[in-house]
């Protein structure tokens, strides 16, 4: 057996909705080894969520539905497993950390209540036991079990998403599914909970997927990284990869978005555009219309996800030309202008949302 | 260069069940013409009900606030309205904040048609398609409805309205924390083109920090209604005093694989701000809090030029 605790391949997931068909996620390839946090980026409505709940298959189906792809979890396939057994691995093997921490727990029930709940559900023991197996993970997680006792409400947002850790740790997974566990904290809170995760994961020996939209966050916390762009991973690799080694034009146009950490700049030099409508996705490459290479190639054919170094994977024609693809910075905007995109300004209709206005 | 905006000793108390809430205590502070001020602080800091306070949306308990050397601290609602045309605010949130039954056009249109400005329908026609090229917006969304536009274009609607009236001074409350990355971008790029033409004055609320030191002159940080900490913005990210300044930097994630200094993680959370004490608000999480920090509230002291820190140790901290 091999140590990739998790790969997917080739997944899509569509929705039928009344406006047409979504493709959320199009293929999309992932390997997750023992031990690793994968750090999951994109913007929203690049279909990083919609993956994370197509691997517990929590998809509501209609309007959704897993349209191909294999989901390999310790080499079986998770797809071909009954409901029954699904239920076994949702919050045994597998679980997820949601959200929003104000509404992902249930207000009428008391924490400890709620924790045992999961625990019950995936082991054989008694009421009281499972109580008390509930104060023991909250401690862990830096809530004194007096407050056990507490409702939801007692809590503030920092505690809530504690109590939820909690909750997805409390049966020892092998993998946690972190869908932006921190966006909703203050930053000092923040710190407090991903230290604490951190902590937890190295004790616990649990892989992680994280999913943010913080580029620091990843930084901090994750050794792989996957960036996702409408529906698909446009680079993938290890964190030392995509910060130092961006291919992407996509990732390289997110790390020019962010105002510097480290001194005053005069501006930033954003994406121009918006991201394409999931229901409309535009031919070739679904990022040439924003992207300053775009060429011929890009607007005919969809590019293929190629592997620039080992390990290093980027869906772009032109990844192997490596770093003479990229112009200096003040390049940037000159080209854009001649290709008739302003760049400073562009939310005008020439890269709108297809038919989205 | 004179002070547009002069805030003395302002403060806003709100009666709650349990007593009176400080949302903002005492804040004493003064912006140049063209310039724009920074307030950070986290969550139920007070933040947002300041700049209501300055523009009026919300009456001061006590204090007085002056505008291009006038006091409007209590005015009548006639010199109200005309106060408004001066001073505005753009909106944190771009999906509530906008008449979901009102068109672009109208959105843009509604501030001019209340203040009466265009004599026909030719004139204000020109003038809501000349703001909406100066925010960005294509002519053809005019008739559009904010449902059909993403965050960033309805964000642009926000910033086309507080322009209409042509103001000295715009209070800009969170306006990309409900965005994405990019978008934040191009927002944050038209803020500061809008400044440098218009000669705007902005008082930027926001919890990013990273955000605030791009865009802001001056920083100020505030604690629990409060201001911890007030200096120019280079200043304030290479020596902070305060120790909750220095733990809020620490905390910011940094997207750069570059090892950094060890972090100070803050412990706690933010104590209620009902009925406090008469002490340092951050004295429960403060890791280097003495005996003195419990009985008294430390004032806001000069430490170098324009640097301005509440804190009885600053003085320790800033030789270190």
């Amino acid at each position: 057996m091999s140590d990739n605790l998790l790969e997917i391949k080739d997944l899509s997931i569509h929705f039928y909705t009344d406006d047409g068909d979504v493709a959320a996620v199009n293929g999309v390839d992932l390997t997750l080894s023992r031990g690793d946090t994968l750090g999951l980026v994109g913007e929203t409505g690049a279909g990083k969520t919609t993956t994370a709940l197509g691997i517990l298959r929590l998809i509501a189906s209609p309007p959704g539905e897993i349209v191909s792809g294999e989901i390999l979890y310790e080499g079986e396939d998770l797809l071909r497993k009954t409901d029954k057994e699904m239920q076994k691995i949702r919050g045994g093997k597998i679980s997820m950390i949601f959200q929003d921490p104000m509404t992902a727990l249930n207000p009428v029930l008391r924490v400890d209540e709620q924790i045992a709940e999961v625990v019950r559900l995936h082991s054989k023991c008694s009421v009281q036991e499972s109580l008390k197996c509930a104060l023991e993970i909250l401690e862990k997680v830096g809530i004194p079990s007096e407050r056990g006792k507490d409702y939801p409400h007692q809590f503030s947002g920092g505690m809530k998403q504690r109590v939820v850790i909690a909750m997805a740790l409390s049966c020892n997974p092998q993998l946690l599914l972190a869908d932006e566990p921190t966006t909703a904290l203050d930053v000092t809170i923040q710190a407090q909970v991903l230290d604490m995760m951190k902590g937890l994961k190295s004790e616990f020996g649990t892989s992680m997927i994280l999913i943010t939209h913080d580029l620091g966050v990843v930084a901090e916390n994750c050794n792989k990284v996957a960036i996702m762009y409408a529906g698909q991973i446009v680079e993938r690799g290890t964190v030392q990869d995509i910060f130092n080694n961006t291919s992407h034009p996509y990732t390289k146009g997110l790390f020019n978005s962010l105002p510097s950490h480290q001194g005053k700049s005069k501006r930033l030099k954003p994406i121009r555009g918006l991201m394409p409508d999931p229901a409309n996705l535009p031919k070739g490459c679904s990022f040439h219309p924003r992207c300053p290479y775009a060429d011929r190639l890009c607007f005919s054919e969809p590019a293929e996800l190629k592997e620039i170094s080992p390990g290093h994977f980027s869906r772009c024609h032109h990844a192997d030309k490596g770093a003479d693809l990229y112009f200096p910075d003040e390049e940037i905007n000159e080209i854009a202008y001649s290709m008739g995109f302003p760049p400073s300004n562009p939310g005008n209709d020439i890269l709108g949302k297809g038919k989205m206005l | 260069m004179s002070n547009l905006l002069e805030v003395e000793h302002l403060k806003k108390y709100f009666k709650t069940p349990n007593g009176m809430l400080h949302a903002v205590d005492d804040i004493t502070f003064s912006i140049h013409e063209g310039m724009t001020l920074g307030v950070v602080g986290e969550s139920g800091c007070g933040k947002s009900t300041l700049g209501r306070v300055i523009l009026g949306l919300s009456d001061s308990t006590d204090g007085a606030i002056c505008f291009q050397g006038e006091n409007i601290t209590r005015v009548s609602s006639k010199k109200r309205k005309e106060l408004r045309a001066n001073m505005q605010l753009i909106f944190q949130d771009p999906y509530s904040s906008l008449n979901p039954r009102m068109c672009v056009f109208d959105l843009i249109a509604d501030p001019l048609r209340i203040y009466k400005l265009c004599r026909n329908k030719k004139i204000l026609q020109d003038r809501v398609f000349d703001l909406m090229d100066t925010v960005g917006l294509a002519r053809r969304l005019a008739f559009a409805y904010p449902h059909e536009l993403d965050g960033g274009r309805r964000q642009r609607i926000g910033i086309a309205r507080a322009l209409s009236l042509k103001p000295k001074f715009i209070v800009c409350d969170e306006p990309v924390s409900a965005l994405d990355v990019s978008i934040q971008a191009q927002i944050l790029n038209l803020l500061q083109d809008l400044q440098e033409k218009r000669k705007l004055t902005y008082i930027f609320i926001t919890h990013d920090l990273s955000v605030v030191r791009h865009i802001s002159d001056d920083i100020m940080v505030m604690y629990l209604g409060t201001v911890v900490e007030k200096s120019e913005a280079e200043e304030l990210f290479e020596h902070p005093v305060h120790p909750y300044t220095k733990g809020l930097l620490s905390a910011i994630p940094v997207p750069s694989l570059e090892p950094r200094p060890q972090r100070i993680i803050l412990q706690g959370e933010l104590t209620s701000p009902i009925e406090p004490k008469q002490c340092c608000r951050f004295a429960n999480r403060c890791p280097y809090v003495e005996n003195r920090c419990r009985s008294a509230q430390p004032p806001l002291e000069e430490v170098s030029p324009g640097h301005f820190v509440s804190c009885f140790r600053a003085k320790e901290f800033d030789q270190k």
